[in-house]
């Protein structure tokens, strides 16, 4: 043994002793600070799961509200905000459900809170109401005009636009911007108010494309002419072209 | 909640096209961007001071030492600004005593302490012992006993001890090569497996990363070794100038090639994601990827370098030239690890649009903060120096 050690240089004898108490403080903390029930069920503390049960809840759902809400909540079922629910714009309810009058809950007055779901951005789906803050009436408070617990405009919209914010916006750029909506879309007047159950019609025959496109068609000069009867005769022509930009491949 | 619409409303302004609700923010920000710059930083300056003692360039001994405590002061920061991204420092210990074997981001941490300790650490402790024990037999007060401290309190200066020092050193850095390739090729790693990015998804990441990253650390050292020069009115040796600048030149010529080939690949895969792409180099990141990172950081100190080789500038000129150019690789390098990490959150996984990165003056994520890390390694660099003066002359024979 003795030997053993005569052959270490002294300065690595010496690095062995903070090596040695590092290695052995690391080994000592990690059989105190790891919880004896850490990697029961996965990679975390198996009690941490009671702890997160045990803690308060604050969120208490929409039923909770019914209770004394039942008008509002009623209301507010009927309406297109049927499936935002209570706590989205009141915030967490628990605490008031214990106290009502000394919790007292309040909803976003200003502007700025709503368009977080119906500001315009291409990537919210067609159909789902979007406006541009900038020039929806910049001035007022949203609840100003529109009931929360019952949305549908006060008015009823003027354009499509209004809904179907993204095809307006590519239809304003592309061939056919001179084309109105409602010359391809037969659209009843109740679309506007109960869009899904009363839905627009679309051109089904070649014929209707035709109408300013065919070679023999009553219409300006400049439109493209195509043959009915050559070009591309078993399909529907928006099964390739899409007629909000026709010009796009 | 109407913090949260205050906070995310103006953002929507700054759309363009189609993006997804939860990409309309960056996660990662200017933190993120400092972390592999400063990584960068250490492998690159490590693996200059490896040429001296694994492939023996005795030019560049004067800049030995300066590489090691340069490399070691950057290390010292590069988890900060992880740790003040994620928040709660306090629990960072965390990741070393329960080690999720399958996460990168968690084994991160074994690849530093490995680093610091087993390479840096170690070699720094092994090579400056001999002087430190004289020093300290020499100095007086609180100095001689820190210095009797790093020692260990050793006074072994036999020749045989030394000749182990010296054995020592030339292992570890040996080493320390693949060890500083791992600590930023892992950097680079992080960024090329995350599968869903375009951007970053790249099998030359790892390797891109380190090349700038020698780029770097090489440029830092440089430009360091210049101005403490002459801040200590000290001649500059040009023997030793000259073959940093021509180690730089050349591994800026790799680093080119690379990105370069990476950037050809691109192109001609030509993969669903080329369009937003090349909306994102033309557009958002024009100034950043094309004017700062490729002209200024790249082709011009490329052109510099390459006619210092060509033409006989006289040796005052040569210096202005390799500090001019040093700093432009500098800014470059930085504005590479800008593009990578904010620019592959500036597109939406839907390819069809954009958003925006403005980065915040105050608060845990801002200018200032960033500032405080890229200023604190050169404070701790300051006290190294003093501790442990890596000139020659302090040296003893």
């Amino acid at each position: 043994m003795k030997k053993i050690l005569d052959i270490i240089p002294e300065q690595v004898k010496r690095l062995l002793i903070p090596v040695s108490i590092l290695i052995l403080s690391f080994i000592l903390l990690r059989s105190f600070l790891i919880p004896p029930d850490f990697g029961k069920y996965g990679h975390y503390r198996a009690s941490a799961v009671d702890e997160i049960a045990a803690k308060d809840i604050k969120y208490i759902g929409q039923e909770a509200c019914e209770d004394c809400h039942d008008d509002v909540v009623a209301k507010k079922n009927m309406s297109y905000h049927r499936n935002v629910m209570c706590e989205v714009c009141h915030g967490p309810s628990a605490a008031h459900i214990e106290d009502p009058d000394g919790n007292k809950l309040s909803a976003p007055r200003e502007r700025g809170y709503c368009p977080l779901c119906h500001e315009y951005i291409p990537a919210r789906p067609t159909g789902f109401p979007q406006i541009v803050s900038e020039s929806h009436n910049p001035m007022k408070a949203c609840i100003a005009c529109h009931d929360a617990h019952d949305p549908a405009p006060p008015e009823v919209p003027k354009e499509c636009e209004a809904c179907h914010a993204e095809i307006a916006r590519t239809k304003a750029v592309s061939h056919h911007m001179e084309v109105s909506c409602t010359r391809c879309h037969e659209t009843s007047e109740e679309h506007k108010v109960d869009p899904r159950n009363f839905r627009p019609s679309k051109p089904m025959t070649r014929e209707f494309c035709g109408s300013c496109h065919a070679q023999k068609a009553d219409a300006s000069k400049e439109l493209t002419r195509i043959d009915l009867a050559t070009h591309g005769e078993r399909y529907v022509c928006w099964q390739c072209h899409y007629p909000h930009l026709p010009e796009s491949k | 909640m109407e913090h949260l619409a205050a906070h995310l409303w103006p953002i929507l302004d700054q759309i363009q096209g189609y993006i997804y609700p939860n990409e309309v923010e960056l996660y990662w920000r200017v933190l993120i961007v400092i972390y592999p710059y400063i990584t960068g930083l250490v492998a690159g300056a490590f693996i200059l001071a490896s040429l001296v003692k694994v492939f023996n360039v005795k030019e560049l001994q004067p800049t030995y030492r300066l590489s090691m405590l340069t490399a070691l002061a950057f290390l010292i920061v590069a988890p900060m600004p992880l740790l003040f991204h994620l928040g709660h420092p306090e629990r960072a210990f965390e990741i070393f005593l329960t080690p999720n074997r399958s996460s990168a981001m968690a084994m991160f941490g074994y690849v530093y302490i490995w680093y610091l300790m087993a390479v840096l650490l170690l070699e720094i402790w092994f090579d400056y012992r001999k002087d430190l024990i004289l020093w300290s037999q020499q100095g007086k007060g609180l100095k001689k006993w820190i210095q009797k401290l790093i020692t260990l309190f050793s006074k072994d200066i036999s020749e045989k001890a030394l000749k182990f020092d010296k054995a020592a050193v030339k292992v570890i850095t040996i080493i320390g090569i693949p060890s500083a390739f791992l600590l930023h090729g892992y950097v680079g790693f992080i960024f090329g497996s995350i599968k869903a990015n375009p951007w970053w998804s790249s099998v030359l990441m790892p390797i891109v990363f380190l090349f700038s990253a020698m780029v770097s650390g090489m440029a830092l050292v440089l430009l360091l070794y210049q101005i403490l020069m002459l801040s200590r009115r000290k001649e500059i040796s040009m023997p030793t100038l000259d073959k940093l600048a021509d180690y730089l030149f050349y591994t800026m010529i790799v680093a080119f090639s690379l990105e370069a080939l990476d950037f050809i690949h691109r192109i001609y895969e030509s993969e669903e994601s080329i369009k937003i792409v090349s909306q994102l180099i033309s557009g958002k990141l024009f100034v950043s990827l094309v004017v700062i990172q490729l002209l200024l950081g790249m082709l011009i100190p490329l052109f510099t370098f390459a006619s210092i080789k060509l033409f006989r500038f006289p040796a005052e000129l040569r210096k202005l030239l390799y500090f001019v150019a040093a700093l432009l690789v500098q800014v470059g390098i930085f504005t590479t690890r800008w593009n990578v990490v904010i620019g592959g959150q500036l597109f939406s996984k839907s390819f069809r649009g954009l958003t925006t990165y403005k980065m915040s003056i105050g608060g845990t994520e801002g200018l200032l903060v960033a500032l405080m890390f890229l200023i604190l390694p050169f404070i701790i660099l300051y006290f190294l120096i003093k501790i442990l003066p890596p000139w020659k002359e302090s040296g003893t024979p």
